[in-house]
Protein backbone atom coordinates (compact mmCIF):
# COMPACT_ATOMS: atom_id res chain seq x y z
CA UNK A 1 0.00 0.00 0.00
CA UNK A 2 1.35 3.39 -0.59
CA UNK A 3 2.14 5.58 1.99
CA UNK A 4 0.19 8.56 0.55
CA UNK A 5 -2.87 6.15 0.19
CA UNK A 6 -5.99 7.99 2.78
CA UNK A 7 -6.63 4.79 4.14
CA UNK A 8 -3.11 3.92 4.88
CA UNK A 9 -2.95 7.30 6.60
CA UNK A 10 -6.05 6.41 8.58
CA UNK A 11 -4.66 3.09 10.04
CA UNK A 12 -1.41 5.24 11.51
CA UNK A 13 -0.92 5.28 15.45
CA UNK A 14 0.65 8.07 16.63
CA UNK A 15 3.15 7.29 19.58
CA UNK A 16 3.21 9.99 22.05
CA UNK A 17 6.99 10.39 22.65
CA UNK A 18 8.89 12.77 25.54
CA UNK A 19 7.93 13.55 28.91
CA UNK A 20 4.40 15.61 28.27
CA UNK A 21 0.84 15.63 28.71
CA UNK A 22 0.04 13.65 26.12
CA UNK A 23 2.12 11.23 26.85
CA UNK A 24 1.70 10.83 30.52
CA UNK A 25 -2.21 10.55 29.66
CA UNK A 26 -1.14 7.66 27.04
CA UNK A 27 0.42 6.15 29.57
CA UNK A 28 -1.90 6.34 32.47
CA UNK A 29 -4.61 4.76 29.76
CA UNK A 30 -2.01 1.77 29.35
CA UNK A 31 -2.22 1.06 32.94
CA UNK A 32 -5.74 1.24 33.42
CA UNK A 33 -6.06 -1.11 30.53
CA UNK A 34 -3.97 -3.52 32.19
CA UNK A 35 -5.88 -2.78 35.44
CA UNK A 36 -8.78 -3.62 33.25
CA UNK A 37 -7.19 -7.11 31.47
CA UNK A 38 -6.58 -7.97 35.46
CA UNK A 39 -10.21 -8.12 36.17
CA UNK A 40 -11.42 -9.69 33.50
CA UNK A 41 -8.94 -12.57 33.44
CA UNK A 42 -10.10 -12.33 37.53
CA UNK A 43 -13.60 -12.50 37.03
CA UNK A 44 -13.75 -15.52 34.30
CA UNK A 45 -12.51 -17.47 37.27
CA UNK A 46 -15.54 -17.00 40.22
CA UNK A 47 -14.82 -19.58 42.19
CA UNK A 48 -11.48 -18.76 42.21
CA UNK A 49 -11.94 -14.81 42.51
CA UNK A 50 -14.27 -15.89 45.82
CA UNK A 51 -11.63 -17.78 47.67
CA UNK A 52 -9.25 -15.20 47.59
CA UNK A 53 -11.62 -12.79 48.69
CA UNK A 54 -12.39 -14.83 51.80
CA UNK A 55 -8.87 -15.44 51.93
CA UNK A 56 -7.78 -12.51 54.00
CA UNK A 57 -10.25 -13.55 57.20
CA UNK A 58 -9.09 -17.46 56.54
CA UNK A 59 -5.62 -15.89 57.27
CA UNK A 60 -6.16 -13.97 59.98
CA UNK A 61 -8.23 -15.97 62.28
CA UNK A 62 -5.34 -18.63 63.15
CA UNK A 63 -3.71 -15.29 64.32
CA UNK A 64 -6.97 -14.27 66.44
CA UNK A 65 -7.53 -17.52 67.62
CA UNK A 66 -4.15 -18.89 68.69
CA UNK A 67 -4.14 -15.27 70.44
CA UNK A 68 -7.15 -15.63 72.55
CA UNK A 69 -6.10 -19.21 73.67
CA UNK A 70 -3.07 -17.64 74.85
CA UNK A 71 -4.32 -15.54 77.12
CA UNK A 72 -8.11 -17.08 77.65
CA UNK A 73 -9.66 -13.86 76.62
CA UNK A 74 -9.50 -10.34 74.99
CA UNK A 75 -7.48 -8.93 76.93
CA UNK A 76 -3.28 -9.03 77.86
CA UNK A 77 -1.84 -7.63 80.16
CA UNK A 78 1.59 -7.77 78.74
CA UNK A 79 0.44 -6.43 75.68
CA UNK A 80 -0.88 -3.35 77.79
CA UNK A 81 2.40 -3.25 79.06
CA UNK A 82 4.18 -3.11 75.90
CA UNK A 83 2.14 -0.78 73.69
CA UNK A 84 -0.47 0.51 76.54
CA UNK A 85 -3.59 -1.45 75.10
CA UNK A 86 -4.25 -5.10 75.77
CA UNK A 87 -7.20 -5.77 73.27
CA UNK A 88 -5.49 -8.03 71.47
CA UNK A 89 -8.81 -8.63 68.61
CA UNK A 90 -8.02 -4.64 67.64
CA UNK A 91 -4.24 -5.09 67.49
CA UNK A 92 -4.26 -7.85 65.44
CA UNK A 93 -6.84 -6.88 62.93
CA UNK A 94 -5.24 -3.22 62.52
CA UNK A 95 -1.99 -5.33 61.70
CA UNK A 96 -3.23 -7.80 59.89
CA UNK A 97 -5.14 -6.27 57.03
CA UNK A 98 -1.18 -5.04 56.10
CA UNK A 99 -0.33 -8.81 55.35
CA UNK A 100 -2.25 -8.39 52.05
CA UNK A 101 -1.09 -5.26 50.70
CA UNK A 102 2.75 -6.98 51.45
CA UNK A 103 1.20 -9.81 49.25
CA UNK A 104 0.37 -6.76 46.27
CA UNK A 105 3.67 -5.61 46.21
CA UNK A 106 5.73 -9.17 46.33
CA UNK A 107 3.33 -11.49 43.92
CA UNK A 108 0.23 -9.27 42.33
CA UNK A 109 3.01 -6.75 40.96
CA UNK A 110 6.10 -9.07 41.77
CA UNK A 111 4.98 -11.82 38.78
CA UNK A 112 2.81 -9.41 36.92
CA UNK A 113 5.87 -9.75 33.60
CA UNK A 114 6.02 -13.46 34.93
CA UNK A 115 2.48 -14.33 34.03
CA UNK A 116 2.92 -12.40 30.65
CA UNK A 117 5.43 -15.02 30.39
CA UNK A 118 3.42 -18.11 31.19
CA UNK A 119 0.42 -16.50 29.37
CA UNK A 120 3.34 -16.32 26.08
CA UNK A 121 2.46 -12.99 25.59
CA UNK A 122 5.25 -10.96 27.19
CA UNK A 123 6.89 -10.23 23.52
CA UNK A 124 3.72 -8.92 22.32
CA UNK A 125 3.91 -6.40 25.47
CA UNK A 126 7.43 -5.87 24.79
CA UNK A 127 7.09 -4.37 21.30
CA UNK A 128 4.01 -2.43 22.42
CA UNK A 129 4.76 1.51 22.06
CA UNK A 130 4.24 2.25 25.85
CA UNK A 131 6.38 1.68 29.28
CA UNK A 132 6.87 -1.92 30.30
CA UNK A 133 6.02 -0.95 33.89
CA UNK A 134 2.83 0.00 33.01
CA UNK A 135 1.76 -3.64 33.31
CA UNK A 136 2.94 -3.91 36.61
CA UNK A 137 1.20 -0.73 37.41
CA UNK A 138 -1.73 -1.76 35.84
CA UNK A 139 -1.72 -5.20 37.88
CA UNK A 140 -0.60 -3.10 41.50
CA UNK A 141 -4.18 -1.25 40.60
CA UNK A 142 -6.22 -4.15 39.90
CA UNK A 143 -4.66 -6.13 43.05
CA UNK A 144 -4.80 -3.07 45.48
CA UNK A 145 -8.61 -2.60 44.48
CA UNK A 146 -8.83 -6.61 45.44
CA UNK A 147 -7.27 -7.01 48.49
CA UNK A 148 -9.29 -3.25 49.74
CA UNK A 149 -12.44 -5.26 48.83
CA UNK A 150 -11.14 -8.25 50.48
CA UNK A 151 -10.35 -5.88 53.41
CA UNK A 152 -13.83 -4.87 54.26
CA UNK A 153 -14.91 -8.23 53.79
CA UNK A 154 -12.48 -9.19 57.05
CA UNK A 155 -13.66 -5.55 58.83
CA UNK A 156 -17.16 -7.21 58.53
CA UNK A 157 -16.11 -10.21 59.69
CA UNK A 158 -14.72 -9.26 62.90
CA UNK A 159 -17.10 -6.04 63.48
CA UNK A 160 -19.75 -9.53 63.50
CA UNK A 161 -17.89 -11.78 65.53
CA UNK A 162 -15.86 -9.41 68.04
CA UNK A 163 -16.75 -5.91 67.85
CA UNK A 164 -13.90 -3.68 67.45
CA UNK A 165 -13.02 -0.39 69.25
CA UNK A 166 -11.53 1.48 66.64
CA UNK A 167 -10.78 5.31 66.78
CA UNK A 168 -13.38 6.78 64.02
CA UNK A 169 -11.61 10.24 63.97
CA UNK A 170 -8.16 8.65 63.28
CA UNK A 171 -9.38 6.57 60.22
CA UNK A 172 -8.20 9.93 58.04
CA UNK A 173 -4.73 10.16 59.23
CA UNK A 174 -4.42 6.58 58.95
CA UNK A 175 -5.63 6.14 55.58
CA UNK A 176 -3.39 8.87 54.44
CA UNK A 177 -0.04 6.58 56.17
CA UNK A 178 -1.70 3.80 54.59
CA UNK A 179 -1.59 5.40 51.27
CA UNK A 180 2.66 6.54 51.84
CA UNK A 181 3.19 3.00 52.58
CA UNK A 182 1.40 1.87 49.50
CA UNK A 183 3.67 4.21 47.15
CA UNK A 184 7.22 2.73 48.89
CA UNK A 185 5.35 -1.08 48.94
CA UNK A 186 4.61 -0.16 45.08
CA UNK A 187 8.52 0.81 44.49
CA UNK A 188 9.24 -2.87 46.17
CA UNK A 189 6.93 -4.41 44.21
CA UNK A 190 8.60 -3.01 41.30
CA UNK A 191 12.14 -3.97 42.32
CA UNK A 192 10.59 -7.59 42.77
CA UNK A 193 9.13 -7.68 39.40
CA UNK A 194 12.62 -7.12 37.52
CA UNK A 195 13.91 -9.79 39.67
CA UNK A 196 11.30 -12.41 38.13
CA UNK A 197 12.10 -10.84 35.04
CA UNK A 198 15.81 -12.46 35.48
CA UNK A 199 15.26 -15.17 37.74
CA UNK A 200 13.91 -18.21 36.96
CA UNK A 201 12.45 -19.02 39.94
CA UNK A 202 11.16 -15.96 41.00
CA UNK A 203 8.67 -17.43 42.88
CA UNK A 204 11.47 -18.30 45.81
CA UNK A 205 12.25 -14.76 45.86
CA UNK A 206 8.56 -13.44 46.16
CA UNK A 207 7.94 -15.91 49.00
CA UNK A 208 11.64 -15.63 50.71
CA UNK A 209 10.92 -11.94 50.97
CA UNK A 210 7.01 -11.96 51.76
CA UNK A 211 8.58 -14.01 54.71
CA UNK A 212 11.02 -11.69 55.77
CA UNK A 213 8.66 -8.90 55.62
CA UNK A 214 5.94 -10.54 57.44
CA UNK A 215 8.27 -11.69 60.55
CA UNK A 216 10.05 -8.16 60.16
CA UNK A 217 5.79 -6.18 60.55
CA UNK A 218 5.10 -5.80 63.77
CA UNK A 219 1.41 -7.42 62.75
CA UNK A 220 0.62 -9.82 65.48
CA UNK A 221 3.27 -8.40 67.48
CA UNK A 222 4.87 -4.99 68.91
CA UNK A 223 7.99 -4.71 67.38
CA UNK A 224 9.59 -5.03 70.76
CA UNK A 225 10.00 -8.15 71.10
CA UNK A 226 12.32 -8.67 67.95
CA UNK A 227 15.59 -9.06 68.42
CA UNK A 228 17.51 -5.37 67.95
CA UNK A 229 19.07 -5.74 64.44
CA UNK A 230 15.82 -7.16 63.12
CA UNK A 231 13.87 -3.97 64.70
CA UNK A 232 16.76 -1.65 62.81
CA UNK A 233 16.02 -3.77 59.61
CA UNK A 234 12.36 -3.33 59.22
CA UNK A 235 12.96 0.31 58.88
CA UNK A 236 14.01 -0.04 55.56
CA UNK A 237 10.83 -1.94 55.00
CA UNK A 238 7.54 0.76 54.87
CA UNK A 239 5.26 -1.71 56.50
CA UNK A 240 6.47 -1.25 60.28
CA UNK A 241 6.48 2.21 60.37
CA UNK A 242 3.26 2.43 58.48
CA UNK A 243 1.53 -0.51 61.23
CA UNK A 244 2.89 1.71 64.28
CA UNK A 245 1.57 5.36 62.82
CA UNK A 246 -1.99 3.50 61.40
CA UNK A 247 -2.16 1.86 65.30
CA UNK A 248 -1.29 5.37 67.03
CA UNK A 249 -4.38 6.65 65.31
CA UNK A 250 -7.18 3.90 65.13
CA UNK A 251 -6.20 2.05 68.69
CA UNK A 252 -6.65 4.38 72.32
CA UNK A 253 -4.43 4.65 74.76
CA UNK A 254 -1.79 2.99 72.16
CA UNK A 255 1.46 3.68 73.03
CA UNK A 256 4.07 4.07 69.77
CA UNK A 257 6.97 1.65 70.12
CA UNK A 258 9.17 3.60 68.01
CA UNK A 259 9.56 7.46 68.35
CA UNK A 260 9.71 9.43 65.00
CA UNK A 261 7.61 10.86 62.31
CA UNK A 262 6.32 8.12 60.44
CA UNK A 263 4.82 10.76 57.61
CA UNK A 264 8.62 12.03 57.25
CA UNK A 265 9.42 8.34 57.23
CA UNK A 266 7.23 7.15 54.72
CA UNK A 267 7.81 9.41 52.51
CA UNK A 268 11.66 9.37 52.79
CA UNK A 269 11.20 5.53 51.95
CA UNK A 270 8.81 6.09 49.39
CA UNK A 271 11.01 8.18 47.14
CA UNK A 272 13.45 5.78 47.58
CA UNK A 273 11.82 2.20 47.09
CA UNK A 274 9.83 4.05 43.64
CA UNK A 275 13.35 5.48 42.69
CA UNK A 276 15.14 2.10 43.34
CA UNK A 277 12.38 -0.03 41.81
CA UNK A 278 12.53 2.00 38.43
CA UNK A 279 16.40 1.53 38.53
CA UNK A 280 16.64 -1.66 38.84
CA UNK A 281 13.92 -2.69 36.56
CA UNK A 282 15.35 -0.81 33.86
CA UNK A 283 18.44 -2.63 34.17
CA UNK A 284 16.76 -6.16 34.51
CA UNK A 285 14.68 -5.07 31.28
CA UNK A 286 17.76 -3.99 29.06
CA UNK A 287 19.76 -7.10 30.33
CA UNK A 288 17.31 -9.77 29.45
CA UNK A 289 16.18 -8.47 26.15
CA UNK A 290 20.37 -7.81 25.61
CA UNK A 291 20.69 -12.09 26.46
CA UNK A 292 16.96 -12.88 24.59
CA UNK A 293 15.83 -14.23 27.87
CA UNK A 294 12.14 -12.65 27.74
CA UNK A 295 11.15 -16.19 26.78
CA UNK A 296 12.77 -18.30 28.94
CA UNK A 297 11.50 -19.91 32.04
CA UNK B 1 21.75 -58.23 31.62
CA UNK B 2 19.00 -56.68 33.34
CA UNK B 3 15.60 -58.38 33.18
CA UNK B 4 12.97 -56.50 30.87
CA UNK B 5 9.75 -55.71 32.76
CA UNK B 6 7.91 -57.39 30.48
CA UNK B 7 9.79 -60.95 31.65
CA UNK B 8 9.72 -60.29 35.20
CA UNK B 9 6.81 -61.63 37.25
CA UNK B 10 3.69 -59.17 37.71
CA UNK B 11 4.80 -58.41 41.24
CA UNK B 12 8.21 -57.37 39.92
CA UNK B 13 7.16 -55.65 37.30
CA UNK B 14 4.79 -53.47 39.40
CA UNK B 15 7.56 -52.44 41.80
CA UNK B 16 9.79 -51.55 39.18
CA UNK B 17 7.16 -49.08 37.96
CA UNK B 18 6.62 -47.58 41.54
CA UNK B 19 10.84 -47.41 41.89
CA UNK B 20 11.22 -45.96 38.62
CA UNK B 21 8.26 -43.54 39.36
CA UNK B 22 9.92 -42.17 42.62
CA UNK B 23 13.24 -42.35 40.90
CA UNK B 24 11.95 -39.81 38.32
CA UNK B 25 10.12 -37.71 41.07
CA UNK B 26 13.49 -37.39 42.94
CA UNK B 27 15.83 -36.46 40.17
CA UNK B 28 13.20 -33.75 39.14
CA UNK B 29 13.20 -32.56 43.09
CA UNK B 30 16.98 -32.39 43.32
CA UNK B 31 17.30 -31.03 39.35
CA UNK B 32 16.51 -27.16 41.47
CA UNK B 33 18.42 -27.43 44.26
CA UNK B 34 17.56 -23.96 45.36
CA UNK B 35 13.66 -25.61 45.73
CA UNK B 36 14.64 -28.03 47.36
CA UNK B 37 15.96 -25.88 50.19
CA UNK B 38 13.55 -23.30 50.04
CA UNK B 39 11.20 -26.10 51.22
CA UNK B 40 13.57 -27.50 53.68
CA UNK B 41 14.03 -23.95 55.43
CA UNK B 42 11.56 -21.12 54.40
CA UNK B 43 8.31 -22.94 56.56
CA UNK B 44 10.07 -22.16 59.67
CA UNK B 45 9.74 -18.52 59.13
CA UNK B 46 6.02 -19.24 58.82
CA UNK B 47 5.37 -20.11 62.25
CA UNK B 48 7.86 -17.52 63.38
CA UNK B 49 5.38 -14.84 64.20
CA UNK B 50 3.26 -17.07 66.12
CA UNK B 51 6.27 -17.44 68.71
CA UNK B 52 6.82 -13.74 68.64
CA UNK B 53 3.14 -13.30 69.24
CA UNK B 54 2.70 -15.56 71.94
CA UNK B 55 5.64 -13.90 73.89
CA UNK B 56 4.15 -10.77 73.34
CA UNK B 57 1.04 -11.73 74.55
CA UNK B 58 1.94 -13.63 77.89
CA UNK B 59 5.23 -12.16 78.12
CA UNK B 60 7.17 -15.54 78.26
CA UNK B 61 7.19 -19.18 76.98
CA UNK B 62 4.28 -20.43 79.11
CA UNK B 63 0.88 -19.67 79.08
CA UNK B 64 -1.70 -20.84 81.78
CA UNK B 65 -4.63 -21.25 79.64
CA UNK B 66 -2.97 -23.04 76.92
CA UNK B 67 -2.02 -25.83 79.98
CA UNK B 68 -5.62 -25.99 81.13
CA UNK B 69 -6.63 -27.00 77.60
CA UNK B 70 -4.13 -28.89 76.43
CA UNK B 71 -2.39 -30.31 79.06
CA UNK B 72 1.04 -28.44 78.47
CA UNK B 73 1.89 -24.19 78.98
CA UNK B 74 4.40 -24.51 76.14
CA UNK B 75 3.50 -23.26 73.22
CA UNK B 76 6.32 -23.19 71.19
CA UNK B 77 6.05 -27.11 70.94
CA UNK B 78 2.99 -26.72 70.42
CA UNK B 79 3.79 -24.71 67.29
CA UNK B 80 6.35 -26.56 65.78
CA UNK B 81 4.57 -29.56 65.93
CA UNK B 82 1.48 -28.42 64.17
CA UNK B 83 3.64 -26.00 61.63
CA UNK B 84 6.22 -29.84 60.57
CA UNK B 85 2.88 -31.69 60.22
CA UNK B 86 1.13 -29.27 58.23
CA UNK B 87 3.84 -28.88 55.74
CA UNK B 88 2.94 -32.94 54.92
CA UNK B 89 -0.54 -31.14 53.70
CA UNK B 90 0.86 -29.02 51.77
CA UNK B 91 3.78 -31.33 49.86
CA UNK B 92 1.04 -34.16 49.09
CA UNK B 93 -2.11 -32.21 48.68
CA UNK B 94 -0.54 -29.99 46.28
CA UNK B 95 1.66 -32.20 44.82
CA UNK B 96 -0.05 -35.41 43.78
CA UNK B 97 -2.34 -32.96 41.60
CA UNK B 98 0.12 -30.63 40.42
CA UNK B 99 2.47 -33.85 39.40
CA UNK B 100 -0.13 -35.15 37.12
CA UNK B 101 -0.56 -31.35 35.53
CA UNK B 102 3.07 -31.56 34.99
CA UNK B 103 3.19 -34.54 33.04
CA UNK B 104 0.32 -32.95 30.89
CA UNK B 105 2.52 -30.22 30.90
CA UNK B 106 5.56 -31.88 29.87
CA UNK B 107 3.51 -33.91 26.97
CA UNK B 108 4.33 -36.91 29.04
CA UNK B 109 0.77 -37.89 30.36
CA UNK B 110 -0.12 -39.33 27.39
CA UNK B 111 2.84 -41.87 26.98
CA UNK B 112 2.02 -42.60 30.56
CA UNK B 113 -1.37 -43.49 30.48
CA UNK B 114 -0.77 -45.40 27.63
CA UNK B 115 1.95 -47.47 28.87
CA UNK B 116 1.23 -51.26 29.90
CA UNK B 117 0.69 -51.72 33.65
CA UNK B 118 -1.81 -50.65 36.46
CA UNK B 119 -1.93 -46.87 36.81
CA UNK B 120 -2.54 -47.20 40.29
CA UNK B 121 1.53 -48.00 40.37
CA UNK B 122 2.15 -45.18 38.80
CA UNK B 123 -0.09 -43.13 41.41
CA UNK B 124 1.81 -45.29 44.11
CA UNK B 125 4.93 -44.31 42.58
CA UNK B 126 4.36 -40.81 42.68
CA UNK B 127 2.83 -40.53 46.21
CA UNK B 128 5.97 -42.11 47.12
CA UNK B 129 8.09 -39.15 45.83
CA UNK B 130 5.99 -37.25 47.50
CA UNK B 131 6.66 -38.20 50.78
CA UNK B 132 10.01 -39.02 50.59
CA UNK B 133 10.39 -35.64 50.21
CA UNK B 134 7.81 -34.56 52.84
CA UNK B 135 9.78 -36.57 55.19
CA UNK B 136 12.94 -35.32 54.32
CA UNK B 137 11.85 -31.33 54.70
CA UNK B 138 9.58 -32.39 57.97
CA UNK B 139 12.86 -33.08 59.37
CA UNK B 140 14.58 -30.65 58.28
CA UNK B 141 12.69 -27.83 59.85
CA UNK B 142 12.62 -30.31 63.04
CA UNK B 143 15.84 -30.65 63.51
CA UNK B 144 16.28 -26.38 62.88
CA UNK B 145 13.63 -26.11 65.53
CA UNK B 146 15.24 -28.36 67.78
CA UNK B 147 18.18 -26.52 67.81
CA UNK B 148 16.64 -22.99 68.08
CA UNK B 149 13.19 -23.69 70.05
CA UNK B 150 15.26 -25.81 72.48
CA UNK B 151 12.83 -28.46 71.98
CA UNK B 152 12.72 -32.48 73.17
CA UNK B 153 13.44 -35.04 72.03
CA UNK B 154 13.85 -39.16 71.80
CA UNK B 155 14.26 -42.03 70.08
CA UNK B 156 12.10 -43.73 72.06
CA UNK B 157 9.07 -40.68 71.26
CA UNK B 158 10.28 -40.56 67.14
CA UNK B 159 9.48 -44.16 66.86
CA UNK B 160 5.24 -44.12 67.47
CA UNK B 161 5.46 -40.39 65.84
CA UNK B 162 6.95 -41.80 62.76
CA UNK B 163 4.40 -44.27 62.78
CA UNK B 164 1.64 -41.59 62.95
CA UNK B 165 3.53 -39.91 60.26
CA UNK B 166 3.01 -42.92 58.18
CA UNK B 167 -1.38 -42.96 58.87
CA UNK B 168 -1.44 -39.65 58.03
CA UNK B 169 0.57 -39.96 54.70
CA UNK B 170 -2.20 -42.63 53.94
CA UNK B 171 -5.05 -39.91 54.43
CA UNK B 172 -3.34 -37.49 52.21
CA UNK B 173 -2.62 -39.79 49.66
CA UNK B 174 -6.19 -41.04 49.30
CA UNK B 175 -7.08 -36.81 49.57
CA UNK B 176 -4.29 -36.39 46.48
CA UNK B 177 -5.52 -39.18 44.49
CA UNK B 178 -9.24 -37.16 44.79
CA UNK B 179 -7.54 -34.15 43.69
CA UNK B 180 -5.26 -35.76 40.85
CA UNK B 181 -8.41 -37.38 39.56
CA UNK B 182 -10.29 -33.73 39.92
CA UNK B 183 -7.08 -32.21 38.03
CA UNK B 184 -7.48 -35.20 35.71
CA UNK B 185 -10.83 -34.10 34.39
CA UNK B 186 -11.50 -30.31 35.18
CA UNK B 187 -7.64 -29.88 34.77
CA UNK B 188 -7.11 -26.44 37.36
CA UNK B 189 -7.71 -28.61 40.34
CA UNK B 190 -5.58 -25.60 41.71
CA UNK B 191 -8.84 -23.64 43.73
CA UNK B 192 -10.17 -26.84 45.22
CA UNK B 193 -6.65 -27.80 46.55
CA UNK B 194 -6.29 -24.63 48.17
CA UNK B 195 -9.93 -24.56 49.40
CA UNK B 196 -9.44 -28.12 51.36
CA UNK B 197 -6.60 -26.35 52.33
CA UNK B 198 -8.32 -23.77 53.94
CA UNK B 199 -10.53 -26.05 55.98
CA UNK B 200 -6.71 -28.31 56.99
CA UNK B 201 -5.53 -24.54 58.34
CA UNK B 202 -8.28 -23.05 59.97
CA UNK B 203 -10.37 -26.72 61.03
CA UNK B 204 -7.70 -28.38 62.05
CA UNK B 205 -5.42 -27.57 65.70
CA UNK B 206 -2.15 -26.34 63.69
CA UNK B 207 -2.28 -23.70 65.77
CA UNK B 208 -4.64 -23.91 68.16
CA UNK B 209 -6.49 -26.53 69.92
CA UNK B 210 -9.55 -27.95 68.43
CA UNK B 211 -11.26 -27.35 71.87
CA UNK B 212 -10.94 -23.91 71.45
CA UNK B 213 -12.66 -23.99 68.25
CA UNK B 214 -17.16 -23.78 68.40
CA UNK B 215 -18.75 -26.78 68.72
CA UNK B 216 -19.64 -27.25 64.58
CA UNK B 217 -16.47 -26.48 63.65
CA UNK B 218 -14.89 -29.29 65.81
CA UNK B 219 -17.12 -31.62 64.17
CA UNK B 220 -15.38 -30.29 60.80
CA UNK B 221 -12.17 -30.55 62.41
CA UNK B 222 -12.87 -34.32 63.50
CA UNK B 223 -13.68 -35.64 60.15
CA UNK B 224 -10.00 -33.91 58.71
CA UNK B 225 -7.03 -36.94 59.70
CA UNK B 226 -4.30 -34.29 60.44
CA UNK B 227 -6.49 -33.19 62.96
CA UNK B 228 -5.88 -36.53 64.86
CA UNK B 229 -2.12 -36.74 64.32
CA UNK B 230 -1.78 -33.84 65.61
CA UNK B 231 -3.24 -34.64 68.63
CA UNK B 232 -1.46 -38.03 68.75
CA UNK B 233 1.75 -36.73 68.30
CA UNK B 234 1.26 -33.79 70.72
CA UNK B 235 0.58 -36.46 73.48
CA UNK B 236 3.21 -38.27 72.90
CA UNK B 237 5.90 -35.33 72.56
CA UNK B 238 4.27 -33.24 74.96
CA UNK B 239 2.61 -34.79 77.48
CA UNK B 240 4.63 -38.24 77.20
CA UNK B 241 1.56 -40.91 76.69
CA UNK B 242 1.75 -44.16 74.64
CA UNK B 243 0.54 -44.91 71.92
CA UNK B 244 -2.06 -47.47 74.27
CA UNK B 245 -3.30 -44.73 75.95
CA UNK B 246 -4.61 -43.06 72.24
CA UNK B 247 -5.96 -46.18 71.01
CA UNK B 248 -9.24 -44.00 69.64
CA UNK B 249 -7.57 -41.57 68.19
CA UNK B 250 -5.57 -43.66 65.98
CA UNK B 251 -8.49 -46.15 65.57
CA UNK B 252 -10.12 -42.61 64.04
CA UNK B 253 -7.33 -41.95 61.71
CA UNK B 254 -7.69 -45.31 60.28
CA UNK B 255 -11.22 -45.34 59.83
CA UNK B 256 -10.66 -42.16 58.01
CA UNK B 257 -7.57 -43.01 56.27
CA UNK B 258 -9.45 -46.11 54.55
CA UNK B 259 -12.58 -44.20 53.69
CA UNK B 260 -10.26 -41.50 51.76
CA UNK B 261 -7.76 -43.90 50.37
CA UNK B 262 -11.16 -45.93 48.71
CA UNK B 263 -12.78 -42.96 47.60
CA UNK B 264 -9.87 -42.04 46.09
CA UNK B 265 -8.66 -44.91 43.83
CA UNK B 266 -12.21 -44.86 42.93
CA UNK B 267 -12.67 -41.48 41.96
CA UNK B 268 -9.34 -41.75 39.98
CA UNK B 269 -10.91 -44.49 38.14
CA UNK B 270 -13.88 -43.39 37.25
CA UNK B 271 -12.27 -40.00 36.37
CA UNK B 272 -9.63 -41.88 33.89
CA UNK B 273 -11.84 -43.84 32.21
CA UNK B 274 -13.64 -40.08 31.62
CA UNK B 275 -10.88 -38.93 30.48
CA UNK B 276 -9.73 -41.48 27.97
CA UNK B 277 -13.50 -41.70 26.12
CA UNK B 278 -13.96 -37.79 25.50
CA UNK B 279 -10.10 -37.93 24.46
CA UNK B 280 -9.16 -35.10 26.90
CA UNK B 281 -6.39 -36.76 28.51
CA UNK B 282 -3.10 -34.46 27.44
CA UNK B 283 -5.57 -31.05 27.41
CA UNK B 284 -4.71 -28.35 30.17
Amino acid sequence: MEKSNKEYRLREVKCPAGFNWVNLKAELRAVWESNVKAWKIDLAYPVSFIRQLISPVVFMLPYLLYGLVLIGGRYSENLKQLVGTGDVVAFIFTGYIMMGFIGTAVWAMGFSMRREQWFGTLEAIYVTPASRLGQVLGMALHSTVHQGAGTIIQFIFIYATFGLALNIGGILPALGIFALMMFALYGFGIVISALSLILKEGWIVSDSFYSIMTILSPVAYPLTVLPTLAQQASAIFPTAPALIGMRSFLIDNYVPEVVGNVFLHLIVLGAVWILFGVFVFHLADKYVRKRGMLKKF
Amino acid sequence: MMQSAYEQSPWRSNLFVVWNELVKNMKFLMAYPVIFIFWAIFPIFWFIPFILQGEAFVGGLQSANFAQITGSGEYVPFIVIGAVLNSYVNTLLYGMGESIRREAYQGTLDYVFAAPCNKAYVLIGKALSESVSSTIFAASQLAISTLLFGINLTLGMMLPVFFIVILLILGLYGLSLVLAALSLMYKQSHDVSETIGYVFYVFSPVRYPIESLPFWAQIIGKLIPLTYALIIVRSIMLLGMGLSALYWEILALLIIDAFLILAGFYMFNWMENKTKKSGTISHY
